[in-house]
């Protein structure tokens, strides 16, 4: 069925597209694994992670067709599904999880990395962690959780102590911070 | 920053657009979010380049595999239990023209339509370009006539048209949409004899469209052609 022997994801993804079984088992074992982890990592419960696996190849099978369209790069377009999945399921299942606290530190942060350091950030996660390590670690830690954990504004005001106007405004300067230092 | 006090939450729509792919707006401030996002494309990279901004911090997430058992029961829950045939799953939407299609095959086999192949009309609706396709089939003719009747025709792409039947092993190339004015394609007799029960899809192939015969780009609208 496939017109080459190693197809890339966006050729796997335009045949699930086209409803293509094969393409879309491909498309799992090529993917599922590093998937499987961001689920975990969300939900921090197996079961719950496996229910979250399935949810986001259902998407996957579902929205092959949008895909491009929007201009995501593959794994990209398939890890938002899987944290997004993840997130859903965690925010509906446990109302009562435990809120782990951030310390907030009054020192500075650490010093900025200089542009030597900054120049060797060859790819995308490498910029990204540099700019993280740029914030200051609580609000590194913030951006974290909301990410990887789908922590809401009143699960980082009540880790924080803070009120949740002032979280909401901290995060969002925090983003402007990280979107300012990745376009550097 | 310019450090200028500003009302409401720092950042403006940047910041926003982030928050958004958090899922932290409130509902409100979502709904209103989203309506503009529908119609700004602007908005719409912004949105992206957050998504692959925030996906980067998944970099140092291990691999896991899952256990072998999900793979069939995911099979299970997209396909039901039993084993189609491949790849030619219809999809959920379909299933009223399927219906429509089966009753027409009905009522032409009780003889209420006489021998004569019934005229198809379809139409097609791409999810995110506003683009409207509809389609009539003249089986006297086996002429299909492609009209856009919505949305603006892709820049720098084409739209090519496919048909996918069950007795076909690959998906049938059946031409490309004109930019501008209706598309008039004339199917081959075998070709004619399957497009009743058939699906059609529209996807976006380079110009030329798809170099060897097999779509390349994203399906952007699927359908069926159902008896007028």
């Amino acid at each position: 069925m496939a017109s080459s022997p190693h197809p890339d994801l966006e050729e796997l993804i335009a045949r699930v597209a086209m409803a293509d079984r094969t393409a879309f088992a491909r498309l799992y074992e090529r993917t599922s694994a590093k998937l499987f982890g961001v689920c975990l990592r969300v939900l921090q419960d197996r079961a719950q992670a496996e229910e979250a696996l399935q949810d986001t190849y259902v998407k996957v099978w579902n929205n092959a067709g949008s895909y491009r369209v929007n201009g995501y790069s593959p794994m990209t377009w398939l890890i938002t599904l899987a944290r997004n999945a993840a997130v859903d399921r965690r925010r509906r299942s446990d109302a009562g999880r435990v809120v782990q606290p951030i310390e907030l530190d009054d020192r500075l942060a650490d010093p900025a990395p200089g542009p030597a350091q900054q120049a060797e950030a060859r790819d995308e996660a490498q910029a990204l962690a540099l700019c993280m390590d740029e914030l200051p670690p609580e609000r590194a830690e913030m951006v974290r959780r909301a990410y990887l954990e789908g922590a809401t504004y009143a699960e980082l005001a009540a880790a924080t102590g803070v009120k949740l106007n002032t979280v909401r405004t901290w995060l969002r300067r925090s983003l402007l911070s990280l979107r300012e230092c990745l376009s550097r | 920053m310019t450090g200028t006090p500003q009302p409401g939450p720092p950042g403006g729509e940047e910041a926003t657009a982030a928050e958004y792919v958090l899922g932290l707006l409130p509902v409100p401030e979502r709904q209103a979010f989203e309506a503009r996002l529908a119609r700004d494309p602007a908005l719409a990279r912004e949105v992206a380049s957050w998504c692959a901004c925030f996906a980067a911090l998944t970099a140092d997430i291990s691999e896991v595999a899952p256990p072998a058992s999900l793979w069939p029961r995911l099979e299970a829950r997209l396909h039901g239990a039993a084993q189609p045939p491949l790849w030619r799953q219809l999809l959920p939407y379909l299933l009223g023209a399927v219906l429509a299609a089966g009753l027409a095959w009905a009522a032409m086999v009780t003889g209420l339509l006489g021998p004569a192949l019934p005229d198809l009309r379809a139409d097609l609706r791409a999810g995110v370009q506003g683009l409207e396709i509809s389609l009539d089939y003249a089986a006297g003719r086996r002429t299909l006539t492609v009209h856009r009747t919505a949305g603006a025709y892709p820049p720098d792409q084409v739209l090519q048209l496919w048909m996918l039947s069950d007795s076909a092993e690959a998906p049938v190339p059946l031409g490309i949409v004109a930019p501008e004015g209706p598309t008039d394609l004339v199917l081959e007799r075998a070709l004619a004899g399957q497009i009743s029960g058939a699906t059609l899809a529209l996807s976006l192939e380079p110009p030329g469209g798809a170099p060897d015969g097999r779509p390349t780009g994203p399906v952007i609208a699927l359908g069926k052609l159902a008896p007028l």
